[in-house]
């Protein structure tokens, strides 16, 4: 309730600068696929963190990718889109500043980029949604210290982190036992192979694999077998994974604000894109009841951090 | 009848809207019961097919056959299961039971069919199963618009189930004979309770009914049993009224009937007495004024033999009238008041009309002579069944009547025979003054006389026609009188026909008696004057009597010599020759040897002569003889021989 009003709020204070600012162009413009709530709580976070870095609220413009879309283009130092449709519409559009694509998976980057024929640049960057591989397999270590081997399916096409993921893997002795799914009836095939054998199904995003149609059969066999599943996203926990590591909207907004007030000091965007920095664990807790495992997720949290050398 | 009615009309008031009501209720109770039905089997049905769908979605997700045979197991254990099939989303069955009858849909559709066969009377129902959508609403599907509800559902095969509505049939068919059996009972128990509400007013009314048809047949003494809680207990309380005052004034009016009546017979008693104490006046009256009547006339008779001035003359003509009509009067009165007194015997019997006939004419021909008027009896060959004694009377008085009454022309007796009635008509015809129609009732009552206020003695008694009316009532013959003013008069007497009988039958016992005694009497008639002998001989040969004539004693005295036995004499006193009607009748006595009882006719009236006949023990008769006289004379002589 308290956040909805925020984002009102929000909402309302950034029209009005829209409103006063239309003389003079802003800094900074955030460029929004949508205006639900995750969305909204990125933006308001990146916009508090800018203005807290010095950056006036006036500088700061949000837009909608309707109203880009509509003609009302605008000119900026740097902009920033929230979701695969925002990036998309500046990758056709190649504005000639940095442009940061917040808040979408490394896949709908990557697609973005091969549809409109860009490459990643400092010019053209992304912050991800996904973990880094090395978060992760610690994660699996930290949490899970009994797995000896994990699962992995990999969806068609694009897949960044995959040679990324191996190295790790074999970097912390976690053998990966891998699919490959090419079509939604290979899926159950190959999760029997991948499910056999390992301790963990490690899911990596990837749409076509899972996503809400297909996240119960999945769930079902993993457990049928005995093997919990390490996700991406809180919503997966909720849906019977065991545990995922995340980025939360807040950080995202964060994160983004600190590399747009590097970028409007004159430093460049990271090249290949980057992952969060910060991150939250999400446990289920019936899950690992039932599998008889105890885990804390806040604890959790603090044992990784403390991993990777953040307070 | 009326309480039958009043029943049926009431049932009937009860039993329509019970019946509608009941027939109503067991309607909704089928509609709602028979769509609740179906709606459940369907209900039912999509539910099995629902649950075997979602049970089946991980077997088909993951082709486990076995699990998805084991599903189809358990679905094929429930009731009107028929078969079922489940589907891959390639088409392909994958687990099948039961016996498939129906053709394969070439497409499946995403959506849930419900396909019904009436004809086999089974459902068919396709269920698509669908991936079960878990809402993740994660950034990570692209975007966060991606939920659950709009992405597109994939169907991972489809289950085909066919259910068969037999067991929704007799479910129906149960419900039918239920609904049936609940609206019988409706109605039964409504008819029940309407017969039993019905019995509550009919009752009531039925001895109401009763009540009043008991009265009305006149039982005044029947009375309703009240009761408290009769509805109709005033009614019946003031029909006891009514019919207690209906008895109290119908006993009240049979008592003063009772009381009239009573008074009305003492008073008919009385009168008739009175009538009766009348009539025996009249009789003894008329009895005890014939002797000095009789006197009377005799000495009229004498004193007409004296020789008299011509005033004198006339005098003692006008007393032998008066005397004559007195006697005549006084015999009129004995047969009224006999008849009145009902001393008169009736003795039917079958006569020859002609008899009767004959005997009117000798007795009428010198009264008809007298007044020069012409009386003319027409023979008449018919047998009637009557009494002759009677009859005679009824015609004497007719023609007597006709005579009188008619000054000029002829007076006619006839008799018309009516074969195909039986019956036969005397008819008593003459041409005198004749009966004015406004006096033609009242001629018949005693004393009635028409223009005759001075009572005027030439012109009857009238009490012949009273005597008429009275002696045909008695005898019940139907009297007719045609008459008009001026143009004479027809009196006429209905006689039934009869069989002719033999002659011992014409006569009955009885009064009859005196002439019975005349049948077969042979009597010797001397007397000189032919005209007067023939008259004499015809009255008596009328009265049945045998008669042996004679002009004088010495043809009498032949007729004994050749064996003639005669029972009686009748000689008149003055004969040719020296011997007068005395010497005669002993010198005849003398002849036959013993006393022959004899009567003495003569038109002298010489004291003398009486003296004689009565020192010679002979009953001396004055001319002219009255034939009634005569007969009761000869009746009288002849008992004695």
């Amino acid at each position: 309730m308290l956040l909805r009003l925020r984002m009102v709020l929000a909402g309302v204070w950034l029209s009005c600068m829209v409103a006063l600012g239309a003389h003079a162009a802003p800094s900074v413009v955030i460029l929004s696929s949508e205006s639900s709530a995750a969305y909204a709580e990125t933006a308001q976070a990146l916009t508090e963190e800018l203005e807290r870095g010095g950056v006036p609220r006036s500088s700061v413009l949000m837009m909608s990718t309707r109203e880009w879309m509509d003609g009302r283009t605008q000119s900026a130092r740097l902009y920033v889109t929230l979701g695969a449709e925002a990036a998309g519409l500046l990758a056709a559009s190649a504005p000639g500043v940095p442009v940061l694509c917040a808040l979408l998976p490394r896949s709908s980057f990557e697609a973005a980029l091969l549809q409109y024929g860009r490459k990643a640049s400092s010019q053209f960057s992304a912050l991800f949604l996904d973990q880094p591989p090395a978060r992760q397999l610690e994660l699996i270590r930290l949490a899970l210290p009994g797995v000896r081997r994990v699962g992995v399916l990999w969806g068609a096409g694009l897949s960044g982190d995959r040679s990324e993921f191996r190295t790790q893997a074999q970097a912390v002795a976690l053998p990966l036992v891998e699919a490959e799914v090419g079509s939604e009836e290979q899926l159950f095939p190959a999760l029997k192979h991948v499910l056999e054998g390992t301790d963990l199904l490690l899911a990596v995003p990837s749409p076509q694999i899972y996503n809400s149609r297909t996240i119960q059969n999945i769930l079902l066999t993993s457990f049928r077998a005995n093997v919990p599943m390490m996700a991406f996203s809180p919503a997966y926990v909720r849906a019977g994974a065991l545990l995922a590591v995340y980025v939360t909207p807040h950080q995202v907004g964060v994160q983004a604000a600190q590399l747009a007030r590097a970028v409007l000091q004159g430093k460049a965007l990271p090249a290949s894109g980057a992952y969060s920095t910060d991150f939250q664990i999400a446990v289920n807790e019936h899950v690992a009841r039932s599998l008889g495992l105890s885990m804390d997720a806040l604890e959790l949290t603090r044992r990784l951090r403390l991993l990777e050398g953040r307070p | 009848m009326i309480v039958r009615r009043i029943r049926r009309r009431i049932l009937l008031a009860a039993m329509l809207p019970v019946s509608l009501v009941v027939l109503l209720l067991m309607a909704v109770f089928l509609y709602i019961g028979m769509g609740d039905n179906e709606d459940s089997h369907g209900q039912r049905a999509r539910s099995m097919a629902r649950q075997l769908a979602g049970a089946s979605e991980y077997g088909l997700f993951s082709g486990n056959v076995g699990q998805l045979q084991g599903l189809v197991r358990v679905a094929m254990q429930e009731s009107a299961v028929r078969s079922v099939v489940i589907l891959n989303s390639r088409g392909e069955i994958m687990a099948s039971g039961g016996h498939i009858t129906y053709k394969m849909p070439a497409r499946l559709s995403a959506q849930e069919v419900l396909d019904r066969d009436i004809l086999r009377g089974t459902d068919l129902l396709l269920q698509p199963i669908a991936a079960e959508q878990v809402a993740l609403n994660d950034l990570f599907d692209g975007s966060a618009r991606a939920s659950a509800s709009t992405a597109p559902v994939r169907v991972l095969g489809h289950v085909m189930l066919e259910v068969t509505g037999e067991k929704l049939r007799q479910r129906q068919l149960q419900l039918l004979r239920l609904s049936v059996m609940l609206g019988l009972a409706g109605i039964l128990l409504g008819g029940l309770l309407a017969v039993r509400l019905g019995q509550g007013v009919i009752r009531p009314v039925a001895r109401v009914s009763r009540l009043i048809e008991r009265i009305g047949r006149g039982e005044f003494g029947a009375r309703a049993e009240l009761r408290e809680q009769d509805p109709l207990r005033d009614l019946q309380q003031a029909l006891n009224q009514m019919a207690e005052r209906l008895e109290v004034g119908r006993d009240e009016l049979e008592r003063r009937i009772a009381q009239a009546t009573q008074e009305l017979r003492e008073k008919k008693e009385e009168a008739e007495s009175a009538t009766l104490a009348k009539s025996r006046f009249l009789a003894a009256a008329s009895h005890d004024l014939r002797q000095p009547t009789h006197a009377l006339g005799l000495f009229v008779t004498r004193l007409g033999q004296l020789t008299h001035d011509a005033q004198a003359i006339d005098l003692v003509a006008n007393m032998d009238r008066a005397v004559q009509a007195m006697r005549e009067l006084l015999d009129a009165l004995l047969d009224i008041s006999r008849l009145d007194a009902g001393a008169v015997p009736v003795h039917l019997q079958a006569f020859a009309l002609n008899d009767v006939f004959d005997q009117l004419k000798a007795e009428l021909a010198l009264m008809a002579a007298e007044k020069g008027l012409s009386l003319r009896v027409r023979p008449c060959n018919v047998w009637v069944l009557s009494d002759p004694v009677q009859i005679h009377r009824i015609l004497l008085n007719l023609l007597g009547n006709a005579l009188r009454y008619t000054r000029a022309g002829s007076v006619l007796l006839a008799c018309r025979g009516k074969g195909e009635e039986g019956s036969a008509w005397i008819e008593v015809w003459d041409t005198g003054i004749g009966i004015a129609a406004e006096h033609q009732e009242a001629i018949f009552k005693e004393f009635y006389q028409v223009d005759n206020p001075e009572r005027e003695r030439s012109k009857g008694l009238g009490l012949g026609l009273n005597i008429v009316q009275r002696t045909a009532r008695l005898l019940d013959h139907r009297l007719q009188l045609c008459s008009r003013s001026g143009q004479g008069s027809r009196f006429r007497i209905e006689l039934p026909l009869t069989a002719p009988g033999a002659m011992t039958d014409r006569r009955g016992p009885g009064r009859r008696e005196s002439l019975d005694e005349l049948v077969g009497l042979v009597v010797l008639v001397v007397e000189d004057d032919d005209l007067a002998r023939a008259a004499l001989v015809n009255l008596l040969t009328s009265w049945g009597a045998t008669v042996a004539e004679a002009p004088g004693l010495a043809v009498a005295l032949e007729q004994l010599q050749r064996g003639l036995q005669p029972a009686l004499i009748i000689s008149d006193y003055r004969l040719p020759g020296q011997e007068d009607g005395i010497q005669a009748v002993l010198r005849l006595r003398l002849a036959a040897q013993k006393e022959i009882p004899a009567c003495l006719i003569s038109g002298d009236t010489d004291p003398d002569l009486m003296q004689a006949a009565k020192v010679a023990g002979l009953t001396l008769m004055h001319k002219p003889v009255r034939p009634a006289k005569l007969r009761s004379l000869i009746g009288r002589l002849a008992k004695r021989s």
